[in-house]
């Protein structure tokens, strides 16, 4: 027995029956401090979710979507997409995806990449999307909803693509300098010794056959011609590789486009009048940039329009100012129009449809390199069968520094 | 006088008033019970009536009658176990003294968790309990009113006294049916104690009006209706007798006991001694022991006892002493310590243990060991 026990332990006034009450209310102010901390993190949590410049949807294993972050809203119209099948919201389907990468996930409990490339279900072009479905894992380890982080990596593959064309247009432009180089000799020498040839045949007069003579004549003639071409398919190789631009200066479009189809006036002559129609905007500011090089780019695409046009159809050519910054020029043909097909590759060195002999395909990668030194940029729309548009754009001077972004 | 306290639970006393267990549980938040009772009352049909009630009332229960008289550290141990590892939450005990006391035990360890002799001593719980509801089938013990809680310590073989506020029941049962089925010396053993803790009560230190007025009535009730109930087991004496029980309860709960009750401990821990027995033997003599410390009061009990005063205080205080010797010789029950304790060099080690048992403090007369010896070799 303890002996500290006394009377007064007995009588026990300071004591009472325990009761629940404030075991209770210590409990309920737990509870409610635990609340109030769940809440905070909770709130941490979507700052975070809604931090991510991806867009971040989470999926529960049927395929209904649990929570979005905020980027979901400024892409997509759904204003309420809890619960409702992720197929419908992102594609609009009916059924599930066939490459998904949240089914791969909940499958394989492992984090799964997709590419994929599909319009957003308000229209519009073809995107590319990169989706990233990690499993967030149930305390058993077993996926229990599935984190969707879907990237448009749309802009970034244009720009791959940009930059890989750069990179091979350089590295076609060093090839093409050195072999126009390397030809340039040889040629020059069978030109140099086919003209010699050419001045001593008079002197063969009377000593061989005729006919033979005639023979001699027509060969060195064809060898002299040939060598001309060879020199020009080298010239236009060297102008494809021509690394560096001349001095800039200021350059008025229109002149340049009135210039160069009169050049033309003899191709002109087996299409009907007013085959070519010139829509100028005559308050067009001038652009920085070499005149010649220019030149050379309307050039390069009237014939082409003219090729297009060859059977039927015919050519506008429109400049205008466009969104204040940029001088435009529209090449436009209801021609034969470009198969689909080939509309990637236009821009790409050596790479023509016409046959072997009338070209050899650097003229549209020529006409890129000259747009973008001067911080252009060109395109094609094309439909077949009903004409193409070529479109160049120019920054005014003070748009230059921005361009190249 | 000095400041005073009186507290009691919730008691429902009467005929049948075991029906609103299942009803009172439910109140008291029960969903799955705790039930604690014993194999003797089991045969008896009570728990199994009870178990209807509570079926009645929908709820589930856990069934706990590993409890012998006199309950044990061990077995209060495993209760608490069982009733953690069930999820239960009000705690019922339906029985004599030792369901009820390991029923508090459970309680006490099921919420407080450590060692039952963690307790030991006055006021050591500091966390509530779960909802106690008590049903007594003795009508003598007064655990199902009382702040205490006995439990045999087994390795030094002693019966421990927790005593707290919170160890008092919520609520108590009294249907005095239940007695009905009592055997007669249970009846007599539950009626001495009841008497014992009157008598006690009604001396202590610490006694109020409110415990004295319940003791005398304790007292007066048990003399009067003790041999007609054993006698004819009317219904009528028995509900008399439980009145007495209940009302002695609330006097020792609130004012404490004496001496007799710490011998009656050491008896209990050292040869398991059922409480009931040893009343006969040492009360008389610890009466006389007191006597000089509370003579006026010793002479009211006498006054009860014989029905009417004597000629001096004294003398009616000493008749009564007599008298209450007679009515205990009355009822065929062992009367002296020897058929208790044959070893009388025993008597030394009982009344070292019973010198530090917690009863002491509120005897009117203080007691050394030595005193204990000379009362037990008187009533050996």
């Amino acid at each position: 027995m303890r002996s500290e026990t006394t009377l007064e332990d007995l009588i026990g006034i300071e004591h009472t029956k325990l009761g629940f009450f404030r075991d209770v209310q210590e409990k309920i102010a737990e509870i409610r401090a635990s609340n109030k901390e769940l809440q905070a993190r909770q709130r941490h949590i979507q700052a975070i979710f809604d931090g991510y410049t991806d867009i971040a949807v989470v999926v529960s294993l049927d395929l209904k979507i649990k929570s979005v972050n905020r980027v979901f809203h400024e892409v997509y119209k759904e204003p309420h997409p809890i619960g409702k099948n992720c197929y419908e919201v992102f594609r609009g389907c009916e059924r599930p995806c066939s490459s998904c990468p949240v089914i791969a996930a909940r499958e394989s409990n492992e984090v799964c990449r997709e590419l994929v490339i599909y319009p957003l279900p308000s229209g519009g072009k073809n995107r590319h999307f990169q989706l990233t479905a990690s499993p967030l894992r149930t305390p058993e380890g077993k996926p229990g909803q599935i984190l969707l982080l879907i990237r448009d990596v749309t802009l970034e593959h244009e720009y791959q693509a940009r930059y890989y064309q750069a990179e091979t247009m350089a590295a076609i432009g060093v090839l093409a300098a050195g072999v126009g180089h390397e030809i340039n000799n040889p040629l020059t020498a069978i030109s140099g010794f086919a003209e010699g040839l050419n001045r001593r045949l008079p002197k063969l007069e009377g000593r061989v056959e005729d006919a033979v003579l005639k023979d001699f004549d027509e060969y060195i003639a064809i060898i002299l011609k040939e060598c001309r071409r060879a020199r020009e398919i080298v010239q236009s190789l060297l102008t494809f590789s021509r690394q560096k631009s001349s001095e800039f200066i200021a350059v008025d479009i229109n002149p340049l486009i009135e210039e160069t189809v009169r050049l033309l006036r003899h191709r002109l002559k087996d299409f009907p009048e007013g085959h070519i129609r010139l829509e100028l905007d005559r308050s067009l500011p001038p652009v920085k940039g070499d005149p010649s090089r220019l030149k050379q780019v309307i050039l390069n695409n009237v014939l082409n329009a003219l090729d297009a046009t060859a059977t039927r159809g015919s050519i506008t050519l429109r400049t205008y100012l466009m969104n204040k910054n940029w001088v435009a020029i529209a090449f436009e043909d209801t021609g034969c129009g470009i198969p689909a097909q080939y509309l990637g590759k236009l821009f790409e060195p050596f790479f023509t449809t016409k046959q072997v002999g009338s070209g050899i395909g650097i003229g549209l990668s020529t006409c890129h390199n000259i747009i973008s030194d001067h911080g252009g940029v060109i395109v094609v729309c094309s439909q077949e069968g009903q004409g193409s548009t070529f479109l160049v754009r120019l920054p005014l001077p003070d748009q230059v520094d921005n361009a190249q972004l | 006088m000095d400041v005073r306290k009186f507290s009691i639970p919730e008691i429902i006393f009467g005929r049948g008033g075991l029906r609103y267990a299942g009803l009172c549980a439910r109140r008291l938040g029960a969903e799955k019970v705790f039930l604690v009772s014993d194999p003797g009352v089991e045969k008896a049909g009570w728990v199994e009536r009870l178990m209807s009630v509570l079926a009645g009332e929908k709820l589930n229960w856990v069934y706990f009658c590993n409890v012998v008289s006199n309950p044990r550290d061990y077995q209060v141990e495993a209760g608490a176990d069982l009733y953690k590892l069930q999820g239960a939450d009000v705690v019922i005990a339906l029985g004599g003294g030792s369901p009820m006391d390991a029923a508090k035990g459970i309680a006490l360890l099921a919420s407080n968790g450590g060692l039952i002799t963690d307790y030991e001593g006055a006021n050591r719980i500091h966390r509530p309990l779960p909802p106690m509801l008590f049903i007594p089938t003795t009508a003598g013990s007064g655990s199902d009113v009382s702040q205490f809680c006995i439990i045999t310590d087994m390795k030094r073989r002693v019966k421990m006294s927790i005593i707290s506020r919170t160890l008092v029941p919520n609520i108590s049962i009294i249907d005095p049916l239940i007695l009905e089925t009592k055997t007669e010396n249970l009846i007599i053993a539950s009626a001495v104690d009841a008497l014992c803790h009157a008598i006690e009560s009604y001396i202590s230190k610490i006694a109020s009006p409110f415990t004295e007025s319940q003791s005398l009535k304790a007292i007066d009730l048990i003399v009067k209706n003790l041999k007609p109930a054993v006698e004819n087991r009317s219904l009528e004496n028995l509900e008399q007798l439980s009145i007495a029980s209940t009302a002695a309860g609330m006097a020792f709960s609130n004012a404490s006991l004496g001496m007799a009750h710490a011998l009656a401990h050491s008896l209990g821990g050292i040869f398991d001694t059922l409480h009931g027995m040893v009343h006969p033997v040492l009360l008389p003599s610890v009466m006389r022991y007191n006597y000089r410390s509370c003579p006026e009061k010793t002479a009211v009990i006498g006054r009860i006892l014989l029905g009417g005063r004597r000629r001096s205080e004294k003398s009616t205080a000493m008749a009564g002493i007599v008298r209450l010797e007679e009515f205990l010789h009355s009822f065929n029950v062992s009367v002296r310590l020897r058929d208790i304790v044959q070893n009388r060099e025993m008597l030394p080690v009982l009344s070292r243990i019973a010198e530090n048992d917690v009863c002491l403090l509120t005897n009117p007369r203080p007691v050394t060991w030595e005193d204990f010896l000379n009362v037990c070799r008187e009533a050996w």
